[in-house]
């Protein structure tokens, strides 16, 4: 029997999240993107030499990392993980409760802090708590039996992990600004900022990068052997920096953490590069830009976290090291790799009724990406520079830089969303 | 693309009803690349069989931005197979 292609692809398609799914995480995303810089304009003041502490500056700090970072990556490991492990998402509803719980929970965290209001901080880290334990429980069951690319299940069990890591230690200090810690602040803030942007986040994204560099570029799949080798460095130096922030050897073991940390970046570098280099694709345009500006951040956040580690002195390491690690790295990151997968994953999603699924290319929107990428690089530089000189008006400036950039990246995830839901012939007039 | 290559090949033969490529058992991308590398090289009407373990969803934009469609046809028992043609 022959089957046509309208009753194939709706076929292929029913087997997708709903598109309304993986979209709702990305414009919630797209919201808190834009709040996060907004709140860094509210504590502009207090950047430059910023530390830690309740404030609006660490309301940025999480909008970006709990809003933008984790809300995307659970939308894009729901539709992109089965791929690679060849298991379907189990439960479309545990997916769909997970965004009502955990966006509301991010706002009353971020609210919280900058205000601060302690309860409201709780009562959040509950909530995103709640719906990132559910998130793993979806993960766990997606990578046991998961048949596909042993590396990247690999990563996958790894962040998940990480992830434990961070939600215990996310509890211990939003008790500890209730007056009920426990367990000893200063250790639990370490493991707390190291397992959440070099474990869970960046170990998802390493490990998704092994499936999604080759499929942009067209390349064959990356070096397994590598690529192990490269988890196993950076497992190694999650492992030393949780010894070093329970109290053992502490400088000596974050040295070693940054160098086994630094090794692991190479190898994931090298393999990424091959991918670029040797893919029909060559032409990948502002996408690959940004992930390759991001990699050169990672490797920065790491010489940057090697001063924090040896004491440097200079009142603003800490703020750099965050900036050149959250914004610089894994935001960066992320929106490279988000303008080029919405598309795709619009185009999967085609509209009810349309013989072909539209074309991605007819989909994206390229100005609002190329003023975005303007703004994100001006927001960059601008905030290292605040920090590098003290000063709370260039930190005011890369932070109005930023919610531009972050207008503009909302208004493409919109044209695209409105695009893929157009009658035929309409997605292509832009 | 670029003139260089990925050489993710799979298995190909030729048969009357069109130029014929396994990919199963290979990792993501593999099948993706392989396929859309055979359809590159392809410079007339002549139809692709693709043989695959799974339907390939990352694979329909992909076609759908150089000109091509898929429709499933008849295969073995847990297989996927598709004819790629040109959009008309």
């Amino acid at each position: 029997m022959r089957v046509s292609g309208i009753a194939f692809l709706g076929g292929a398609a029913s087997r997708l999240l709903p598109a309304s799914i993986p979209f709702r995480f990305f414009g919630a995303a797209a919201a808190y993107h834009l709040l996060a810089w907004i709140a860094l304009l509210a504590g502009a003041r207090d950047v430059p030499r910023f530390g830690g502490g309740l404030g609006w500056p660490l309301a940025a700090l999480h909008l970006v990392t709990l809003g933008v970072l984790v809300m995307t990556a659970i939308g894009a490991s729901l539709q992109l993980l089965p791929v690679a492990t060849r298991r379907p998402v189990e439960s479309r509803r545990w997916s769909a409760a997970i965004w009502w719980v955990y966006t509301p929970g991010v706002a009353a965290v971020a609210l919280g802090m900058g205000m601060p209001a302690p309860y409201l901080l709780g009562g959040g880290a509950i909530a995103v708590s709640v719906a990132l334990a559910g998130y793993a429980a979806l993960l766990a069951r997606n990578l046991i039996g998961a048949r596909g690319m042993p590396v990247v299940i690999a990563h996958g069990f790894a962040a998940l992990a990480a992830l434990v890591v961070v939600l215990v230690t996310a509890v211990s200090l939003a008790c500890a600004y209730l007056g009920v810690p426990v367990l000893e602040r200063g250790m639990a803030l370490a493991l707390h900022v190291t397992f959440a942007a070099y474990g869970f986040m960046g170990l998802l994204a390493l490990g998704l990068s092994y499936i999604l560099v080759p499929m942009f570029a067209l390349a064959a799949v990356p070096d397994e052997r590598r690529a192990r080798q490269s988890l196993v460095f950076a497992v190694a130096a999650l492992l030393l920096a949780a010894g070093a922030a329970a109290g053992v050897a502490p400088q000596p073991l974050r040295i070693a953490a940054v160098g086994a940390g630094a090794a692991a970046v190479a190898l994931h570098w090298r393999l990424m590069d091959i991918a670029l280099k040797t893919g029909m694709r060559q032409n990948l345009g502002r996408s690959v830009k940004l992930m390759r500006i991001a990699w050169a951040f990672l490797a920065a956040s790491l010489a940057t976290g090697l001063g924090v580690a040896v004491d440097a002195p200079f009142d603003g390491m800490v703020a750099l090291f965050g900036l050149l690690l959250i914004v610089g790295w894994l935001l960066t990151f992320l929106l490279g790799v988000l303008q080029r997968i919405v598309p795709f994953l619009a185009s999967m999603h085609r509209a009810p009724g349309k013989r072909l699924p539209p074309t991605p290319s007819s989909l994206t929107a390229e100005r609002p990406l190329a003023i975005h990428f303007a703004c994100h690089l001006t927001a960059l530089a601008s905030l290292a520079a605040a920090i590098v000189a003290g000063s709370p008006w260039l930190a005011s400036a890369g932070a109005l830089a930023g919610g531009a950039g972050a207008v503009a990246f909302g208004s493409f995830l919109a044209t695209v969303r409105r695009r893929m839901s157009a009658p035929d012939g309409k997605a292509a007039s832009r | 693309m670029g003139a260089t290559g990925p050489r993710v090949e799979g298995k190909r033969w030729v048969a009357a009803d069109g130029i014929h490529i396994d990919v199963r058992g290979l990792s993501p991308p593999g099948p993706l690349v392989a396929i859309l590398e055979l359809v590159g090289s392809i410079g007339d009407a002549t139809p692709v069989i693709v043989h695959h373990e799974r339907d390939p969803q990352m694979l329909y934009p992909e076609l759908a931005e150089i000109g091509w469609a898929a429709h499933r046809i008849d295969g073995e028992p847990g297989e996927v197979r598709l004819k790629l043609e040109r959009a008309t």
